[in-house]
C-alpha cells in the first residue's frame, strides 16, 4: 500500500470521528498513533522486513511516540506562557479593567455616532492587550458594553456584531493564544510572532471603527450618538485605566524591548495583574477560584490539542501526504498569489463548520509543508492565518464569539447578529488584503526590533 | 445542587473531587510558576545578575503537574473541543449510539495513553531521563500524568455509564465568580 493512501485513510478516519464528536485532540492521537504503526509497518513491509517484525517495530514507534510526545508537550518551557498569559486575562476580567477600558473610551468617543460601538471595539482592542482569549475578550466587553449600548438604542446588530467582532481581536493582538499555538507547531518564535501582531491588531482595530463608521453613516439610526463627557469625567475615566495601560507597557513592551523573554512577561504580567485587582479589591476568594479553574480549564483545552498535533504531525510526515498536497497545489496554474487565495478560501470554508484552534491543529501540516516550499515567511503567514481563523469566529453558522454574544443577549436571535458581523467580516478581508499587498505591516515591527 | 443539576449523586461527589484537586494543584501550581519566574527574572537576573539555578527545571516539572491534573478537569468541565455542528443532523438515537460508540473507543486510547506514560515513568531513570540542571527524574512526574490520564479515562467511563443509562452526558457547572 502507498504511503499516501495511509495518509489519505487516516485522514478520512480523522474526519469521521470528527463529525461524530470525537474530542479533536483525542482523534488526532488515535489517528497518529495508529497512522504511524500502519505507515512504520508499511514502510519496513517494503524494505524487506518479515510481517511480524514490521509490525512490532510500528508498534514500539508509535506508542514511543504517543508517551513521548505527550509528556514533552507538558514539559515544554516554552509553552508556560499558556497558562500564565491566560491567569493574566482571567484576573484582567474580574478585576473590572474592562469596565475601566470601555469607560475611559466612552467618555472621549461615545458622543459620536456610533460612537460606543466604536468605544467597545476599542476597549476590547485593549483588553486583547492583557488576554490572549477571544472568547474572554467578548464575554467580558459583552457584559459591560452590550447593556450600555441598548440604553442608548443601538440597533442590536450593530451592538451584538461590534462585540462579537471586537473580541476576535483577542486572538490577534499580543499576547494571542492562537499565535502561541501557531509558533509551537510551526517552530518559530513566540516572542517574534507577537511584534509581527501589533501592527496589524492597530490596523485592524480601525477598520472596524471605520466599518462602524460606515455602517452609521448609510443608517444613522443603528448608533446613535450618546452623552458627551466633561473634561473632569474625561480625565478620571484615564486615570482609572493607568494601572491597564501600566501593566501591558510592562510585560508586552517589557517584551518589544527584549527587556523580557515572552515566558518571563507572562509571569510578571499574571502578577502585575493580580496586584491590580488587589489593589481594586476586585479579587476574593470565589472570584480566585474562578480565575484558577478557569484557568486549568483553558490549560486542559490547549495542552491536551498540542499533544495530540504533535502525535499525529509525525504521521502525515511519515506519510508524505502534505508534499503530495504542497506538489498539487503548486502545480495549479494560478502562481504564488492564486495558491494564497486557495488556502485562505480553505480557510474560510472551514471555519464555517471548525473551531479555530482545531482548524488551526489540523490544517498546519499542509499549510506549513506549503509556505516552506514556497518560501513563504512563517512569521508574516501566521498572522495572516490568525486573521483568517478571526473570520471563522464570526461567520455562520458556527461562529464562536456569535455564540458567546448571544449568550450574553439572549434576547437578540442569531440570524440579528450574524446580519451585524458582515461589516467586520469584510473589514478583516480587507485586512488580509492589505497583509498580502503590503507584508511589512506585519513584518516592520519584529524586523526593525529583532533583524530580519 | 443547582434546580437545572441532573447529574447523580455519585457524578456530583466525582465532579467535587476533581474540582478541589484542581483548585488546590492549580492554584499552588499557578502561584508557585508566577512567582518564581518573576523573582527570577527581576530580582536575581536583571538586579543581582545571578540567575536561580535550576529555576528552569523547577518550572517545567510544574508545568507537568499543572497540565496533567488539568486535563481530567477538562473531560469533565467541557474543555476539550468537540465539533458538534453534524449532530443537528443526526437522529437523537444515532447520535446517542455514536457517542456511546466514541466514548468505547476513547476510554481504550486514553487508558493505552496512561499505561504508556507509567511505562515510561519505571524506564526514566534506566534511560537518564531527567531535568537539565538539578538532575531531577522524570520518573515520578511520567508516573504522576500517568495517574492523571487515568482518571481522565475513568470520567470517560462515567460518561459511557450515563449515557448507557439513557441519561446526558452535562459538563459539571461553570465556577460562580463574574467576570465584570
Amino acid at each position: 500500500m502507498s504511503m499516501s493512501l495511509i495518509g489519505v485513510i487516516g485522514l478520512l478516519v480523522l474526519f469521521g470521528l470528527l463529525a461524530l464528536r470525537f474530542p479533536v485532540a483525542l482523534a488526532m492521537i488515535l489517528v497518529g498513533t495508529l497512522g504511524t504503526l500502519c505507515a512504520q509497518a508499511n514502510r519496513f513491509i517494503g524494505l524487506g522486513m518479515a510481517s511480524d517484525r514490521a509490525w512490532a517495530r510500528g508498534w514500539n514507534t508509535a506508542m514511543s511516540n504517543l508517551s513521548g510526545e505527550a509528556f514533552e508537550v507538558a514539559s515544554n518551557f516554552n509553552l508556560l506562557v499558556i497558562p500564565m498569559f491566560v491567569l493574566m486575562g482571567n484576573l484582567a476580567g474580574v478585576s473590572g479593567m474592562s469596565r475601566d477600558l470601555f469607560t475611559a473610551a466612552h467618555r472621549w468617543i461615545g458622543h459620536f455616532r456610533g460612537g460606543l460601538a466604536s468605544a467597545t471595539i476599542s476597549a476590547c482592542a485593549g483588553f486583547a492587550a492583557l488576554s490572549g482569549s477571544s472568547l474572554a475578550s467578548a464575554v467580558t466587553m459583552g457584559r459591560v458594553a452590550l447593556p450600555e449600548m441598548n440604553r442608548f438604542k443601538y440597533a442590536p446588530e450593530l451592538s451584538t456584531g461590534s462585540v462579537a467582532a471586537g473580541g476576535t481581536l483577542g486572538f490577534l493582538i499580543p499576547p494571542s493564544g492562537g499565535m502561541i499555538i501557531y509558533a509551537v507547531l510551526t517552530d518559530q518564535s513566540i516572542g517574534r510572532l507577537f511584534m509581527a501582531g501589533v501592527v496589524p491588531g492597530i490596523v485592524l482595530t480601525l477598520l472596524f471603527i471605520g466599518a462602524v463608521w460606515i455602517t452609521v453613516r448609510l443608517r444613522p439610526e443603528k448608533g446613535p450618538a450618546g452623552d458627551r463627557a466633561t473634561p473632569g469625567e474625561r480625565r478620571r475615566s484615564v486615570a482609572a485605566a493607568i494601572p491597564i495601560v501600566l501593566v501591558v507597557g510592562v510585560t508586552i513592551g517589557g517584551m518589544y524591548t527584549g527587556f523580557f523573554t515572552p515566558v518571563e512577561a507572562s509571569a510578571v504580567g499574571a502578577l502585575l495583574t493580580f496586584v491590580v485587582a488587589l489593589w481594586r479589591r476586585s479579587l476574593d476568594a470565589r472570584r480566585l477560584r474562578t480565575v484558577v479553574l478557569q484557568t486549568m480549564k483553558a490549560t486542559a483545552t490547549v495542552f491536551l490539542i498540542i499533544i495530540g498535533a504533535f502525535v499525529f504531525i509525525p504521521f502525515m510526515s511519515l506519510t508524505g501526504l502534505a508534499g503530495d498536497m504542497v506538489t498539487f497545489l503548486t502545480s495549479l496554474p494560478i502562481g504564488e498569489i492564486g495558491v494564497l487565495i486557495v488556502v485562505i478560501l480553505i480557510y474560510m470554508f472551514l471555519g464555517t463548520f471548525l473551531e479555530g484552534i482545531a482548524m488551526l491543529v489540523l490544517t498546519i501540516p499542509v499549510v506549513m509543508a506549503l509556505a516552506t516550499q514556497l518560501q513563504w515567511d512563517l512569521i508574516w503567514f501566521g498572522i495572516i492565518v490568525v486573521i483568517v481563523l478571526e473570520m471563522g469566529m464570526i461567520s455562520p453558522p458556527v461562529g464562536i464569539n456569535v455564540f458567546v454574544v448571544k449568550s450574553i443577549a439572549p434576547e437578540v436571535p442569531m440570524r440579528t447578529i450574524f446580519r451585524g458581523i458582515w461589516p467586520f467580516w469584510f473589514a478583516m478581508a480587507v485586512m488580509i488584503a492589505l497583509l498580502v499587498a503590503f507584508p511589512g505591516i506585519a513584518m516592520f515591527l519584529p524586523n526593525t526590533m529583532l533583524g530580519s | 445542587m443547582g434546580a437545572g443539576d441532573s447529574r447523580p449523586a455519585w457524578l456530583r461527589r466525582l465532579d467535587r473531587w476533581v474540582e478541589r484537586l484542581t483548585f488546590l494543584v492549580g492554584g499552588i501550581g499557578l502561584a508557585v510558576m508566577v512567582l518564581l519566574t518573576s523573582w527570577n527574572v527581576i530580582a536575581m537576573r536583571k538586579i543581582l545578575n545571578d540567575p536561580i539555578v535550576g529555576a528552569e527545571d523547577i518550572l517545567i516539572l510544574n508545568l507537568a503537574i499543572l497540565v496533567a491534573v488539568a486535563i481530567p478537569y477538562g473531560g469533565r468541565s467541557g474543555a476539550h473541543i468537540e465539533i458538534e455542528i453534524f449532530e443537528t443532523w443526526m437522529s437523537k438515537a444515532f447520535a446517542r449510539w455514536s457517542l456511546v460508540a466514541m466514548k468505547l473507543l476513547a476510554i481504550p486510547l486514553v487508558a493505552i495513553l496512561a499505561w504508556r506514560l507509567f511505562k515510561s515513568g519505571g524506564s526514566a531513570r534506566e534511560f537518564g531521563e531527567a531535568t537539565q540542571q538539578l538532575l531531577i527524574s522524570y520518573e515520578p512526574f511520567y508516573f504522576a500524568m500517568g495517574a492523571m490520564i487515568a482518571l481522565y479515562a475513568a470520567i470517560l467511563i462515567a460518561d459511557l455509564i450515563l449515557l448507557l443509562a439513557g441519561r446526558n452526558v452535562a459538563p459539571m457547572p461553570e465556577p460562580d465568580g463574574d467576570a465584570r
